[in-house]
């Protein structure tokens, strides 16, 4: 275990930001929210923020960005890669635990089985993520109900917990023991009383989110009650208040869906594009001839439930939530998650006394 | 590192008209491509966008390929406007194929609708390749009128290609100078003589098509293990990545696109 203080983690992350384009959080002055800021010039700006909680962003938009040419057709070099060039290497600091295990979560779809999308692999294997713990429980923050902590347990290359007068760190990975050894005239030894603060820190926030989730059911078996609530009129009354503006899919840090399309790029010259697409849009699943196995909003819902909780825990072992509460934040029908599930869970429950 | 996402250069070296809206276009890619019965490419229209389709040619031949497409939506359209010469771009193949394997021995049933029989079209190149080794090969063709009949130059062919072979076709309503059976293809699995213990059913067509015959096959004794479905869901990436080829918790795109009913029986609305 190390600690670093503020002024040598300036230094450090300056050092990592001569190798890749830095991105740190900075905390909005007027809704309190963290970003995801470039950082060009040093110092870190006043608002510079590594404690608090998750940024409004979700990590996996640093592996797979919203909008990014795939191929041009036709090229000379056809389909070789070896000229990588566009992808510049970046190096995020601040992922907190929730958006760690997520990107997990997406290596696992995108790099895993018969294909690996290559994009997605060069992109991601030049990330370096400096991990980071949360000192504040967000109103919607619901890691606690899946298990987790609010803090890195794994998947970045340093962990880092912000305490007073800067931060215990520890390397997470290979790559992560070579940038504390290659630095370590930075790092010192950290010491019992350290730690101890950043428990103290740990031991508050956890308990902060048992509190704040108190009402809502853990996740744990929560799959197979959902996979039981299939055909249920209760996805009726949770989709009801839904405007379909795909918000909650777009931000959240495991959706990882995507649609391929071509733009005319001049003559017989096109551009394949890649884009995030929602689950929640009529037109995601829709084929020629308007053919559309979920044109009815109540099943677009119920999709993305089921594609989290039940579908990816059987095609890729995991739930595929984090409790990161992006969803329900941005959600412009104020729909929780957390509640939608209770009900689900509560409907079940009732169903089994009968 | 390969782009999986970069289509092969392909020349239309011939374009034929099966039916007023079904087209059946001679490829020449520019690198062989080998495929197996059932898997599906991503056909390029450049400029225009990409549509799954799976090959109606036979799996044994890689230098060439032949797909038959319905006209029904942006692409398709783009692809009847094509003339002989024009370029397109394939990625693939993609998907499981039939499982010729557990074919082996049994009495294959093919059940085909309209445009169905493009994708069969290759299963049954397949299986005719090597007609003994199955029991028997029992193919079952319906289209709505004497026009809309897909490829009609081959049925005397298939009929004759072996004695353990037999071929039916029916059109769903009446038409002058129509001898044949009349009725959905539905009503060709009455009274089957096959031995149902040891078959194996096989089709392809429209979604309420395979609904109604998946409820026949079952009805006549069919077990859902015995019976294979080419689902359609729309489909980009072909690489279970994208997300939106999903029936239940499989991808068609990769675990597909011709599903075990006993595997999806259970997904509400499976049938669209």
């Amino acid at each position: 275990m190390h600690f670093i203080d503020s002024t040598n983690f300036e230094r450090f992350l300056k050092k990592l930001s001569v190798d890749g384009e830095l991105y740190v959080p900075v905390r909005d002055g007027e809704t309190g929210k963290l970003h995801m800021e470039r950082i060009e010039l040093f110092p870190l700006p006043d608002n510079f923020c590594i404690d608090g909680l998750r940024t409004v962003e979700p990590l996996k938009a640093f592996a797979q960005p919203l909008r990014c040419p795939v191929a041009d057709y036709p090229s000379t070099e056809g389909d070789d890669m070896s000229d990588d060039k566009p992808f510049p290497s970046v190096v995020v600091a601040g992922a907190r635990g929730c958006d760690l295990t997520a990107m997990q979560l997406v290596d696992k779809v995108q790099t895993e089985g018969e294909f690996t999308d290559p994009f997605y692999k060069i992109r991601r294997d030049r990330m370096i993520v400096i991990g980071a713990d949360c000192s504040e429980c967000g109103e919607s923050c619901f890691c606690n109900l899946h298990g987790a902590k609010p803090w890195p347990e794994k998947g970045c290359d340093v962990a880092v917990a912000r305490i007073q007068g800067g931060y215990v760190a520890e390397a997470q990975s290979e790559r992560g023991e070579k940038l504390i050894e290659e630095n370590k005239d930075l790092f010192v030894d950290a010491r019992d009383q350290q730690v101890k603060m950043r428990d103290e820190i740990r031991a508050k926030v956890v308990h902060e989110l048992e509190e704040n989730n108190k009402a809502y059911p853990k996740t744990a078996g929560l799959s197979e009650i959902v996979r039981d609530a299939l055909g249920d009129g209760i996805w009726d009354d949770i989709s009801a208040r839904c405007v379909e503006c795909g918000a909650c899919t777009n931000i959240c840090p495991t959706c990882y869906c995507f649609l391929l399309f071509d733009q005319k790029a001049g003559g017989s010259h096109f551009q394949r594009m890649f884009s995030w697409d929602s689950c929640q849009v009529t037109g995601y699943a829709r084929m020629a001839a308007m053919a559309n196995p979920r044109a009815r909003l109540t099943d677009r819902v119920k999709h993305r439930y089921y594609h989290k909780y039940d579908y990816l825990p059987l095609s890729h072992g995991a739930v595929y939530c984090t409790g990161c509460g992006r969803c329900i934040d941005s959600c412009s029908a104020s729909i929780d998650m957390r509640d939608a599930l209770r009900k689900v869970k509560e409907r079940s429950g009732g169903k089994k006394k009968a | 590192m390969k782009n999986p996402y970069y289509p092969i250069d392909t020349l239309v070296e011939d374009v034929i008209t099966e039916t007023p809206t079904i087209k059946t276009f001679c490829l020449a890619p520019s690198q062989p491509i080998k495929f197996k019965a059932g898997q599906f490419m991503q056909l390029t229209v450049p400029g225009c966008g990409e549509a799954p389709f799976t090959p109606s040619s036979s799996p044994s031949v890689s230098e060439k390929m032949e797909i038959t497409i319905l006209k029904t939506g942006k692409v398709t359209d783009a692809l009847h406007a094509l003339k002989p010469g024009a370029e397109v771009g394939l990625r693939g193949p993609f998907g499981k194929g039939y499982p010729m394997d557990k074919m082996e021995g049994k009495e294959v049933l093919v059940v085909g609708g309209g445009v169905g029989l493009a994708p069969l079209r290759s299963l049954i190149y397949a299986l005719l390749e090597n007609p003994k080794k199955y029991k028997r090969i029992s193919i079952k063709y319906g289209a709505r009128m004497p026009e809309e009949l897909c490829f009609a130059r081959m049925y005397d062919q298939w009929s004759k290609a072996a004695p353990n072979v037999d071929f039916s076709v029916t059109l769903d309503v009446p038409a002058p100078n129509w001898t044949g059976h009349v009725g959905l293809v539905t009503t060709l699995l009455d009274g089957l003589d096959l031995n149902l213990e040891n078959s194996i059913a096989v089709s392809c067509g429209p979604e309420i098509m395979l609904k109604f015959v998946t409820l026949k096959l079952l009805e006549v004794g069919y077990k859902p293990p015995q019976i294979y479905l080419s689902m359609n869901r729309k489909m980009s990436c072909g690489m279970g990545k994208c997300g939106r080829c999903n029936v239940g918790h499989y991808y068609l795109c990769v675990d597909g696109p011709d599903m075990c009913y006993d595997k999806i029986k259970h997904v509400p609305n499976v049938f669209g």
